[in-house]
Order: C-alpha cells, then sequence, then structure tokens
C-alpha cells in the first residue's frame, strides 16, 4: 500500500514537470498552429543555464528561477523574430516542422561543443532533504518544484483569462486575421507566446537540475512528453494541460510499478497512439 | 521534323550528362582506394536511399513522418536474425524483409492514417519509439545490444566481402534504381495521386482519389524501401542495435530532402551529395576537440535553407539564371511548346499504328 | 414531367449539435439543364451542397443518383458515377502548373486516362474549352481569382462529368469576368452536362437557370422559374429585409 501510495505522489510530482512543458507546447501550437519540435531542448537550455549562473556566479536555483525565465523569454523571442515568424509566411507545414527540429539539433549539439556529454548535476545544502508526507518521503525540491507549478499555472490561467494581452493571444489563436483587423499586432503577439512557451520550458529545465542530471539531450522525453499533453489536454486549455501532465505522469509511474520500468516509456507512446485515433475518430463522427 | 531534331538532340545531351556522372562514379573505386572516402560514398548512397523513401511521403505526399529509421531497423533486424538463426540466404530474406516492414507500414500503421498534419507526425514518431522500446526490452532481438551477422569468406551469395568496394557498387545501384522508381511514380497515376493529396485533400477526394488508399500506398512503398536499406546496411556494418532505430537518425534521413528540396524527386540525391560528405569531413576532423560539430553544420544549412531558400537548393536553381543558361547553352533545351509537341506527335503516331 | 430526374433530394436535414443548419430539403435536378440555389449567406447552400457531394453524410433524408439511392456514397466515389464538384474556397493544386493541375484530374473518374499521354491530350483539351490553354505552363498560385476559378472548373471537367456542381463559381469576378463564367457556363451545359450550381449574383442565375430552389434558415421557401421565384413575396421579404422578418429576427 505504501509502495502504491509513494508511486502515486511520484506520479503526480513528475507529471507535474509535464503538465508545465505541456502549457508551453500548449500555447505555441494553439497561436501558431506550429508544433515546436525543440521544446524539449529548450528546457535543457535552461537546465544548463541554471547550473552555469549556480557553478559560475552562486545563485541558488530557485532564486536563478526568474532570471532563467526571463533570459528563456527574450531567446523564444528572438528566435520567432528571426526564424519562425518569416517562415509562417510560406505556410509550408513541412518547413515549419523542419525549422524547429533544426533548431532542436543545433541547441542539443551546440550544448555538446560547450559543455561535452558527461552528466553535471547541482547539488545544494536542501536537495537531499526529504519530507515525510504520513508514509510518503518526498524529496523537498520535488514539493518546491509542485508548488511552483501550481503558482505558474493559475498565473498563466489568469493571464491569459483576464488581461488584455492574454486576451488578444487567445484572439489570435482563435483566427489570426481577424485578429489582424481588429488592430491587434500579430507578429507582437507571435513573440510573445513563443517566448512564453520557451520561458515556461525554462522555469521547467531550472526546477529539474536539483535532481536530474543535466546533459545535451535532458530534454528529449520531456519535449515528446509535452506533446502527449497538449493532445490529450486539448488545445488551448491550461487547466487541461495541467491535468493531462499529471495523469501521464501517474500512467507512467503506475506502469512502472505493476508492469515494469523498462516498459513504461512503450506504454505511454502506445497510449497516446491509441488517444491520437480514438480522438479523430469522435471528430469524424460528430461530422 | 524541327521539333523531333530539337527533342532527339536535347535528349541525346542530357544522356550525355547523366552517363558522365554515372561513369564518374563508377571509375571512382578504381582511382580512390582509401577505404575512408569509399565509405563516405557508401554513406551518401544509402542515406540518399533513405531519404527518397522519405521524400515520397514527405516531399510527395505531404505527410511528414519522422520515424522511418525504426522501418529501416526492423529490415535490419529481420535480416540479422533471420539469418543467423534460421540460416537462410540474406538475398532471400531481403525480400522477406521488404514485406516484412510494408506489412507492418500498412497493416498496423493503417489505422493512423487518418490522421493529419502535425498528429500524423507525432504518430510516427511515437510509433518508431515504442518499437525501439519494444526491441530493447526483447530477449529476442538481443536487447540493447543488438544482433550481429556472421563473418566469413567473401562470398556474393552471402552479400559479404571484406572490401568496402562491392558495397560502393550495391549501394550505388541501389540509389539509382530507387531513383529510377521514384521518378517512374512521380509521373504516373499514383504521383499525381500523392501530389494532389499534398495540395488539398478535399480537393483529391472531389476529382476521385481515396486519400487514404493512396496514403497507404505511399507509406509501403517508403517502408518498402527502407526495409531494403535496412538489409542493406546490415550487411555492409554486419550488424544492427537499437541505436539505429533513434528519432535522431530518422531526422538524419530527412534533412538531405529538405536541404535538396523536397518537392522534386532529385531533391534527396542534390541535398545527399553536398550535406554527407561536408558532414563526415567535419566530423573526421573537428569531432574530437568539438563534439557534435557536423550536427551544428547540419542543423545551420537547414536553418539558412529555410528561412531563405524555402524550396531547398533545387528549388532555387530551377528558379536561376544559372539553370536557365545550363538549359539554353549545354543541354539545348527546346522550350515546353516543343516537347508538348514532341509527346504528342509521339502518342499520335502510336495510336495511329494501331 | 415525364423523364426522371437525375438528382433527387429527399427530405434532407443536417445537425451539427443541435443547430439545424439545413432542415428538411427536398428537391430535383432534371436532366440537361441547369438548376440553380440561392439564399443568403448563411442559408444552409454549401452544407447542402457538401452532403450532396459526399463531404458530411446527411442527418437525415436520402440523395438519389438517377434512382439510385446514393446517400452514402464517400466523396472519392463521384467521379466514378460520373459526377464532379467544384469549392467555393479554391482548391487549386498551389505548386503544380495549371496543365499538371488538369492531368492529375484525368487520372481518375469513371473514364480515367491509361497513359500520361492519353492524360495529357485530354488536359490540353480542356485547358482550350475552358480558355486556360495559354496559361497551362503557369504555377497555379501564381493566378488570379478569375483564372483559378476558371482552373476549378477545368479540373472538374477533365473528369468528365455529366453532372456538375458549381459552388459560387462567380463570386469575387467583376461583371466582365462574370459575364465570362456565364457563357463558359452556358457552355459546358451545352455539351450535355446537366449543371447545379449555387451562386449570389442574381444577374447570372436569371440568365442561366431554368429553375432556382431558394434556402433560407436551412429550409427551402421557394422553387421555381427565375421569374416566379423573384415575384415570390416570401423571398423579396428574406431578400429585402423587410418589418415582419425583422421581427422574426429579434425574437
Amino acid at each position: 500500500m505504501d509502495v502504491l501510495l509513494q508511486a502515486i505522489v511520484n506520479g503526480i510530482l513528475l507529471g507535474g514537470f509535464y503538465a508545465l512543458m505541456g502549457m508551453g507546447q500548449n500555447i505555441i501550437f494553439g497561436v501558431m498552429k506550429i508544433v515546436n519540435f525543440c521544446h524539449g531542448e529548450m528546457l535543457m537550455v535552461g537546465m544548463y543555464l541554471t547550473y552555469m549562473l549556480y557553478t559560475y556566479a552562486g545563485i541558488d536555483p530557485y532564486l536563478a528561477l526568474p532570471l532563467v525565465a526571463i533570459i528563456m523569454f527574450l531567446l523564444g523571442a528572438v528566435i520567432q523574430h528571426t526564424l519562425i515568424t518569416p517562415s509562417l509566411k510560406t505556410k509550408s507545414f513541412t518547413n515549419l516542422l523542419f525549422l524547429t527540429v533544426g533548431l532542436g539539433l543545433l541547441l542539443s549539439n551546440g550544448a555538446l561543443v560547450l559543455f561535452g556529454s558527461d552528466y553535471k548535476s547541482i547539488r545544494t545544502s536542501y536537495s537531499q532533504t526529504n519530507i515525510m508526507l504520513g508514509p510518503v518521503s518526498v524529496a523537498l525540491p520535488k514539493l518546491i518544484s509542485f508548488l511552483v507549478l501550481i503558482v505558474v499555472t493559475i498565473a498563466l490561467f489568469t493571464f491569459l483569462k483576464y488581461s488584455t494581452t492574454g486576451k488578444q493571444i487567445r484572439a489570435v489563436s482563435q483566427n489570426p486575421v481577424g485578429a489582424e483587423v481588429c488592430g491587434i499586432n500579430v507578429r507582437r503577439i507571435y513573440l510573445l507566446t513563443y517566448g512564453l512557451g520557451v520561458a515556461l520550458a525554462g522555469i521547467a529545465g531550472c526546477l529539474l537540475t536539483q535532481f536530474y542530471s543535466i546533459y545535451p539531450t535532458a530534454g528529449a522525453s520531456f519535449g515528446f512528453r509535452a506533446l502527449i499533453v497538449v493532445v490529450v489536454g486539448g488545445l488551448g486549455s491550461i487547466p487541461g494541460a495541467f491535468f493531462a501532465g499529471i495523469l501521464l505522469g501517474l500512467l507512467e509511474q503506475m506502469s512502472a510499478l505493476f508492469i515494469s520500468p523498462s516498459y513504461s516509456d512503450m506504454i505511454v507512446f502506445i497510449t497516446f497512439i491509441v488517444i491520437l485515433v480514438v480522438r479523430q475518430l469522435l471528430i469524424m463522427r460528430r461530422k | 521534323m524541327d521539333v523531333k531534331k530539337a527533342v532527339s538532340g536535347y535528349r541525346r545531351n542530357l544522356t550525355i550528362v547523366v552517363g558522365a556522372l554515372l561513369a564518374v562514379f563508377l571509375v571512382l573505386p578504381l582511382i580512390v582506394k582509401t577505404p575512408y572516402i569509399i565509405n563516405i560514398f557508401i554513406l551518401v548512397f544509402y542515406i540518399s536511399t533513405m531519404s527518397m523513401a522519405w521524400n515520397i511521403l514527405g516531399g510527395m505526399t505531404g505527410q511528414n513522418s519522422l520515424g522511418l529509421a525504426a522501418y529501416m531497423g526492423i529490415g535490419a533486424y529481420t535480416v540479422c536474425l533471420i539469418v543467423t538463426k534460421l540460416n537462410w540466404n540474406p538475398w532471400v530474406v531481403s525480400i522477406l524483409a521488404m514485406l516484412v516492414t510494408g506489412l507492418i507500414a500498412g497493416v498496423i500503421f493503417f489505422p493512423c492514417f487518418i490522421l493529419k498534419g502535425p498528429y500524423f507526425t507525432l504518430v510516427s514518431i511515437a510509433f518508431a519509439e515504442s518499437m525501439r522500446q519494444f526491441i530493447i526490452n526483447s530477449e529476442f532481438f538481443g536487447r540493447a545490444s543488438g544482433v550481429g551477422l556472421p563473418f566469413g569468406e567473401d562470398s556474393f551469395l552471402q552479400f559479404r566481402f571484406a572490401s568496402k568496394v562491392p558495397y560502393y557498387y550495391a549501394g550505388l545501384i541501389m540509389m539509382v534504381a530507387v531513383y529510377a522508381i521514384m521518378k517512374r511514380i512521380d509521373n504516373t497515376k499514383i504521383g499525381f495521386a500523392l501530389k494532389t493529396i499534398r495540395e488539398d485533400e478535399d480537393a483529391a477526394a472531389a476529382i476521385g482519389i481515396n486519400p487514404t488508399k493512396y496514403k497507404v500506398i505511399a507509406v509501403v512503398i517508403s517502408a518498402v524501401i527502407a526495409g531494403f536499406v535496412g538489409f542493406f546496411y546490415a550487411s555492409y556494418i554486419r550488424y544492427v542495435d537499437p541505436d539505429l532505430m533513434v528519432q535522431a537518425k530518422s531526422t538524419e534521413f530527412v534533412l538531405p530532402a529538405v536541404v535538396g528540396g523536397a518537392a522534386y524527386v532529385e531533391g534527396p540525391l542534390v541535398g545527399g551529395l553536398i550535406m554527407i560528405p561536408l558532414s563526415e569531413f567535419l566530423r573526421a576532423n573537428f569531432a574530437r576537440v568539438l563534439p557534435g560539430i557536423n550536427m551544428i553544420m547540419y542543423a545551420v544549412v537547414l536553418l539558412v535553407v529555410i528561412r531563405f531558400r524555402p524550396s531547398g537548393i533545387l528549388g532555387w536553381y530551377m528558379d536561376s539564371n544559372f539553370k536557365k543558361f545550363i538549359d539554353e547553352k549545354i543541354l539545348k533545351k527546346p522550350s515546353l511548346d516543343v516537347l508538348e509537341e514532341y509527346q504528342m506527335m509521339n502518342y499520335e503516331s502510336r495510336k495511329g499504328g494501331k | 414531367m415525364s423523364e426522371k430526374p437525375v438528382i433527387e433530394v429527399v427530405g434532407l436535414t443536417k445537425r451539427f449539435k443541435g443547430l439545424t443548419a439545413v432542415n428538411d430539403v427536398s428537391f430535383s435536378v432534371r436532366k440537361g439543364g441547369i438548376t440553380g440555389m440561392i439564399g443568403p449567406n448563411g442559408a444552409g447552400k454549401s452544407t447542402t451542397f457538401n452532403m450532396i457531394c459526399g463531404y458530411y453524410p446527411p442527418t437525415e433524408g436520402k440523395i438519389y443518383y438517377n434512382g439510385e439511392d446514393i446517400t452514402n456514397k464517400r466523396a472519392y466515389e463521384y467521379t466514378n458515377m460520373k459526377i464532379a464538384r467544384t469549392f467555393q474556397i479554391m482548391k487549386p493544386l498551389k505548386n503544380l502548373t495549371v496543365l499538371d493541375n488538369v492531368i492529375a484530374s484525368c487520372y481518375f473518374g469513371h473514364a480515367a486516362a491509361k497513359s500520361r499521354e492519353e492524360a495529357t491530350e485530354r488536359a490540353i483539351e480542356v485547358l482550350k474549352f475552358t480558355g486556360l490553354y495559354e496559361k497551362r505552363h503557369v504555377l497555379s498560385k501564381e493566378m488570379g481569382t478569375p483564372d483559378q476559378k476558371r482552373l476549378e472548373m477545368a479540373r472538374a471537367l477533365a473528369t468528365k462529368p455529366e453532372v456538375l456542381f458549381l459552388d459560387e463559381n462567380m463570386a469575387g469576378l467583376n461583371p466582365t469576368e462574370t459575364a465570362e463564367a456565364i457563357e463558359l457556363i452556358r457552355k459546358i451545359n451545352e455539351s450535355g452536362v446537366t449543371i447545379l450550381l449555387i451562386e449570389h449574383i442574381m444577374q447570372a442565375v436569371v440568365s442561366l437557370c431554368e429553375k432556382v430552389i431558394v434556402l433560407h434558415h436551412g429550409e427551402k421557401i421557394a422553387e421555381g422559374t427565375p421569374e416566379e421565384v423573384m415575384n415570390d413575396p416570401y423571398v423579396m421579404e428574406v431578400y429585402l429585409g423587410t418589418k415582419s422578418e425583422d421581427k422574426k429576427e429579434g425574437e
């Protein structure tokens, strides 16, 4: 029983990261209808950023969080401005897809050149601290991460729902032409959206550093799971992404516990395929 | 008669250019004896072939698969497993490998054809990744360490050579053959169906194309070629492991097509011929100091091409004055009207002959 | 009317999640004629069209073609039955030349070409017929709206249909281009093709159609010759928006 409870808690905590990644991917996909195939690499960049700030400037990972978010936002905005916005005009889905794939290659191999392939990690004074929640023990950084996730989710939800910019973002995701006609600067919204999405991946990367090794391909599995979260959680839905992420984390931990840890990846992927196909069938039925 | 003369002159010039190009490739191993260089060309041959296999699905049909390496892996595994366990002849098994990959692509993947756009891409990744995970966890497939082919004396029957040169020629034949098949498909009913689907599925249905049927055809052709390349790869490397099926490999197979120009049958060849030697050169000379430098080059070229020449190197060439110069001065290509007239004249005379 | 209609629609209804887009519409199309379908925006014309062409399955109702029930046929089976359609939002194969656009059509349908040469020959024939021959080597995305509309028709004609559905083929054309389009449609009809068209431009409907069906709020409100329909008080009310109509909307 305790094992099961422990697995559930671990699943929820792990799922929090998927949720965070999924939200970033969700607004990018929702607004520009492009899949950001370098989302995982953005997480990795966030990790290395945190690592550098910690090692060279001695900044605690949690204090670095806002800084990482801002830097990642700027990185995203620059990429959007120089590469993605000009390519959006060609309306070639293939090109946009391989644009983000190419960015991913550039980032992960850039990290390889700069930092080498060896695993790096951050060990703070509290990273080994465990807290007992009833019979379940939880690492303190994981708990803090989850709290950050909840704050970010609520903030993002409120921002999109009530702020003027948030409303503009939602308007552009509904209909870019219509939004432009209403006087919304669509290019600016694209810039904000991609920056925001990348910043969210950076936040996830920053939070991960305390209990996850840092290496050039560290983001890959998170990147793909972010896509699963988008599909399952529903386009444009922040609460959807939140719950889908946690569900995914639970599914992974449960299949590791009940079937085999080595098959848990495969189960996640196959579940994803089934969900996609069934979802499409339902859409077709409705038509 | 003028028409005939102009067209046959153009055809002769074209044959000479293509023939000269082929001749260069044919005599190359006789002049360059370094195994390192030969190896690079073998890479060019099989990666370009994989890229063509991707291109029929991605470039021609507009279905961006990112899981082609998995089919190549399945082909390679089929060959390695059956040859080592049952001791069958590898050539026979190569046919089996194509059947297996074709079946997996066509039957198991079948329900996924209803998915469109990015969802198709996602499923292709998930599908490839779950197959790789399955192999890593299976004792039968040798888990993470893979399966090897037996070594031994040189034998054509076993498709086993110590020297790289026979693989060079086999690879060249494979690439040219697949190119010929692609060129043929491009010009027939299937090609037009696939291109129509790429442009608009509803428009395709409106003229009587069953989109699902033709997408299945494209995926199966693509997978069958990948399966055969898997056979070639396994025979050449004499070994296969799950690392062949990672997503990075699938991406690597797509790059030549996108850089070369995915809308053109020749795109993967042009991209492969330029990118792969460059990549290998960088890997050989800088990888010790700067690991991953070849992939960075790949990525930068890819980004630059997409940003500034969205239709690839060939698309750029097609609109350039350079092509005009080559067409007019070297190939003496007649105008499209003349070519069309010639084609129709032939058709009329054949119809009349019947 | 002793002759059997080519297309007969009986009680066609389409509901999207509670919204009734088309409600119990019945009409028939006479062989060899030009039938028009008009109505204000959102009247359900395109939905009706898409149901008849197999793009949406109707919620209720039947569609008969030469007496045969084709309600459940899929969109891609239509050209085999000698029915072709165009789209309101043009769908040219953007990255192919005009010639290749039409060649693609020649390969499919009931009279599918057996060889590239046959396809090319027939494509050229169709291009000459529709007046696009001179532009055959142009990429279709580089053409203007009038030519793209022509190309839509050319692609449909290349499948050698006996029945042709035209979905707002003149929207966005200026008066000269409209006159040319009317001429082309008449020419197509004279070659023996039955036509059902949706149109906003009354001038076109009046000069082409022998029979007009008027849809409003998803229901058929009138049917008859153009003159009859235009003198129908309810139709005038709908189009001119009199007071009683305003009241209805306000309720």
